[in-house]
């Protein structure tokens, strides 16, 4: 009987231990970010992963020259102003006088230049630095960037992407993504780093006290890890979340701010437009009047998305054309138009020399930012073209095979679908036509058999009046809308949620983060001068009661402990009495 | 006779693990797709011919295959399982990193399992048909019947988020400045929920065959004997009938620790506990090559490791065995 005693004793002693509060100092002002992930690499240009959520983990201790506020309009960073010098095609940035790097040397031009050139030494997965001929520092503030090409997305792609090195750390550096000592998160943005944990998938930044633009709003910035997100958001774990769209309302109720994603995402239609019949317009044409986007949005994304404009640009976007052409559903109309090429419908399929009109498509889980979503595409697509008499072979694929049959032209049709729809409209120029010198992604159509479009694109590069090349870009949706080398299908709507007594007000950047990351983590929501806070994003809620949050250290699971302590009370009890009886 | 026992055993084992080290360095290399391409398809980035050669030196996937394949022996024979591209580490300090985690997850859980499922498998055979045995019968075949992804998160629902007693996800507060006691209560404390999880789910499987086992054991002549020299009834359930019954429990720990390696994978997604499974998923989604091949590495070396441990301990348990070869 004394074992049992004894056992009852540690085990109370231990889980009091457990189920006491742990008392922990929390920072004044502290902000936690909740990510399902965690580990996007070191906060640091060459070790963070290239994509978005990597580049922003990263975008708080490096500056740019030129940064994009919420209105998606160029403010100044390390630059205080600039101009585009047509005569030698050259950009001259003066850049702020006080600026210093977190170990305290100042930032000169020669920062700027020596970036550029290490950057064309060790390529830079999120800048391409091929129109860039040479950089020049005119003085210690002054430095003038030399093009060996005109190039229109030069402020987007270059001038607010690409973060500067500073020269006093990087010229020792020969292999920059293996260097991961602690010089290399030395950078000049609003937050320093303190500490990142691969193995936790956590991260710790801190305000940096001399930032040229003022002291960041918060003290300091973590992210941490999460199963699912929005639960630690309601418990009070985290202050910023993505949330799924159907618990907008209830987080609303419960004193969330809930902002709504503007559509820089679009899921689309790859075609082979190598194979008959794809290869004829009319006949892609017809697809699109077969297509209806609104059951896409209905069913797919359970209404939380809206359909796509056909000339790939974002109907919310500020490039968008007026008067891209529309493909409103209409499946007698498309079954005309393939009638007028030679189809002829037999049992309500279409044949043409006794051969009947089939295709297959590949779908897969597309992924959304790092994260695969599940969706009925396949099954809607599969519907929508039998009941116009086209045979449908649906084939699910794992997303990296189907990437690699799109590549190999080995498909009829292919479902996909990437972003970057909403910045700078050198989108079209990407995804049209294969980039010379780069490797084929599997998103871009690779269509040159317009001449129209194979100019209008090379324009929309080059042309660098902004009136003139906003009729570029215009046209260019319009005539891609007419071609439909891809067509796209819809844009989901995805929404965050954070705790507005937490100090941050976060915010959805038109066109996205940087190049288009259409994610609202960006650095300006920290600071105080963001004066820019105006109506991007669907702000769904606004209410600014005070929530009420409890935090988890002060909660003492007194039950858990209750419980276990009866169940350990009951076993003692029945084997006392028990062996009393015998 | 007993040294050609052990040379052949060790010989089949050896054998074991130089076949899995082979298919484990074949099977990823025959997906589909180029690798490089692959890892990098997903993102909105751009790849150049030179970054893409140069990724293709770095990863060592311009050698040809026999070379890769020697070039892999010898790192493993070094103890380096690779260099994981997507997460820019060395994969073998990845594993090393979430190993401990996983293992205080899987052994804890594996021991109070197997407390609880002996205990109650015994205590539910001695009353065989009474009333505790038959309701004790159909909980543990309920839960059973429910996977440990739902059981999961209808904890997380429950005690996390509806009563807010435990924390959602990691195996502690990030930055939470905690120290000594507090450090060890912050990490039990976020233990809790999954080790909650993952024995629930083991009992049933721990329960159901102690209970079978004994319910033979239980009927054999010296448990008759036993009573007959009128010893206690808890020392008759537990060191004459449980002993014997425990047998074939012991056999199975081999299988059943890959059961539970399985069963972590998803209790580590939802919790986000930094251990191998959740490893293990990064890897999968990421088609970080050689992080899962590093991972099935230390995977199948770990379920060896305890298959060798209970064929050597197994005669220790039941001397019969020695006495039958």
């Amino acid at each position: 009987m004394a074992n049992i005693k004894n056992i009852l004793i540690v085990s109370f002693v231990i889980f009091s231990c457990i189920f006491t509060p742990v008392i922990c100092a929390a920072a004044e002002n502290e902000i936690r970010i909740a990510d399902k992930t965690g580990d996007w690499g070191h906060p640091s240009p060459y070790l963070a992963y290239g994509r978005g959520p990597g580049y922003l983990r990263m975008h708080f201790i490096f500056d740019t020259l030129v940064w994009k506020n919420e209105t998606s309009d160029f403010v100044p960073l390390l630059a205080e102003n600039w101009e585009y010098i047509a005569e030698e095609e050259a950009y001259v940035f003066n850049l702020v006088k006080n600026a210093k790097w977190h170990d305290g040397e100042p930032i000169t031009a020669n920062d700027i230049v020596f970036t550029i050139e290490y950057m064309k030494e060790h390529p830079y997965c999120w800048v391409v630095l091929d129109s860039v001929d040479r950089g020049e520092a005119v003085d210690d503030n002054t430095v003038k960037i030399y093009m060996s090409s005109t190039y229109a997305p030069f402020m987007e792609d270059i001038g607010g992407t690409m973060p500067i090195l500073p020269e006093h750390i990087w010229k020792n550096i020969d292999n920059p993504i293996d260097y991961t000592e602690l010089d290399a998160f030395i950078g000049s943005g609003p937050l320093k780093y303190v500490d990142f944990n691969k193995e936790h998938g956590t991260y710790r930044y801190e305000a940096f006290d001399e930032y040229y633009l003022g002291r960041p709003e918060v003290d300091q910035l973590i992210y941490v890890k999460t199963g699912d997100a929005q639960m630690a958001l309601q418990r009070g774990e985290v202050d910023l979340a993505s949330i799924k769209p159907e618990m907008a309302e209830t987080l609303t109720k419960e004193g969330f701010v809930v902002i709504g994603g503007p559509h820089y995402w679009n899921k689309k239609l790859m075609i082979n437009h190598n194979t008959e019949p794809l290869d004829n317009v009319t006949f892609r044409q017809a697809l699109a009047y077969a297509i209806d986007q609104e059951e896409f949005v209905d069913k797919s994304l359970r209404g939380y998305g809206i359909p796509a404009s056909y000339g790939l640009i974002s109907s919310e976007s500020k490039w968008a054309s007026p008067n891209v052409p529309a493909y409103p559903y209409n499946p007698d109309k498309a079954k005309e138009m393939i009638e007028s090429l030679g189809y002829k419908l037999n049992n309500g399929m279409f044949i043409k020399d006794s051969e009947p009109l089939e295709f297959t498509v590949l779908v897969s889980m597309i992924s959304v930012g790092g994260q695969s979503t599940p969706d009925r595409d396949g099954e809607i697509l599969k519907n929508q073209l039998e009941k116009i008499g086209i045979g449908v072979d649906l084939i699910s694929l794992e997303t990296k095979i189907i990437d690699q049959k799109v590549i190999n032209w080995e498909f009829d049709l292919a479902i996909s679908g990437h972003g970057g729809i909403g910045g700078d409209p050198k989108i079209i120029y990407d995804k049209v036509i294969q980039v010379p010198g780069t490797k084929v992604n599997p998103n871009t159509a690779r269509y040159d058999k317009c001449e129209e479009l194979n100019d209008l694109i090379n324009d929309l590069l080059h042309e660098m009046d902004p009136v003139k090349r906003q009729e570029v870009v215009f046209e260019a949706q319009n005539v891609y809308a007419r071609e439909l080398p891809a067509i796209s299908l819809y844009y989901p709507t995805s929404y965050y949620a954070y705790n507005p007594d937490a100090g941050v007000d976060w915010f959805y950047t038109i066109g996205g983060v940087s190049k288009g990351i259409p994610i609202p983590q960006n650095k300006l929501s920290l600071l105080v001068l963001n004066t820019n806070k105006g109506d991007i994003g669907d702000i769904v809620s606004g209410t600014q009661t005070p929530m009420q949050t409890e935090n988890p250290a002060q909660a003492t699971p007194l039950m858990p402990f209750l419980a276990v302590f009866a169940i350990f009370a009951a076993f003692y009890i029945k084997q006392y009495g028990g062996n009393r009886k015998q | 006779m007993k040294w050609n026992r052990k040379a052949k055993m060790v010989t089949v084992y050896l054998f074991t693990i130089i076949f899995l080290v082979f298919l484990n360095f074949l099977l990823p290399r025959l997906l589909p797709g180029d690798a490089i391409l692959s890892m990098y398809s997903g993102q909105e980035i751009i790849i150049t011919e030179q970054m893409y050669n140069e990724l293709v030196i770095l990863h060592g996937l311009d050698k040809p295959l026999y070379e890769q394949f020697l070039i892999y022996l010898i790192q493993l024979a070094h103890g380096d399982l690779g260099y994981s591209y997507v997460f820019h580490a060395s994969t073998t300090d990845m594993i090393l990193a979430a190993l401990p985690w996983t293992m205080l997850l899987v052994v804890t859980s594996f021991v109070l399992s197997a407390i609880a499922g002996i205990i109650l498998g015994v205590e539910s055979s001695w009353r065989r048909g009474g009333k505790f045995d038959r309701s004790l019968l159909v909980f543990m075949l309920f839960i059973d019947g429910i996977p440990a992804l739902a059981i999961g998160i209808i904890f997380l629902s429950v005690f996390s988020l509806k009563f807010g007693w435990f924390p959602t996800a990691g195996a502690m507060t990030a930055y939470s400045n905690a120290e000594g006691i507090a450090h060890i209560k912050d990490v039990l404390i976020h233990l809790v929920l999954p080790l909650s999880t993952l024995t629930l789910s083991q009992v049933p499987g721990d329960y159901l065959l102690v209970r079978n086992s004994m319910l033979l054991t239980i009927r054999e002549p010296f448990i008759l004997t036993a009573r007959a020299k009128g010893i206690k009834e808890r020392r008759i359930k537990y060191f004459h009938a449980a002993r014997n019954a425990f047998l074939p429990f012991f056999t199975r720990i081999g299988i059943r620790l890959t059961y539970v390696l399985t069963g972590v994978l998803f209790i580590e997604t939802i919790f986000a506990y930094p251990g191998l499974g959740f490893l293990t998923y990064e890897a999968i989604s990421n088609r970080d090559l050689p992080l899962i091949q590093g991972i099935l590495v230390v995977s199948v070396l770990l379920v060896l490791m305890v298959n060798i441990i209970i064929d050597l301990f197994y005669k220790k348990i039941d001397p019969r065995i020695e006495y039958a070869h």
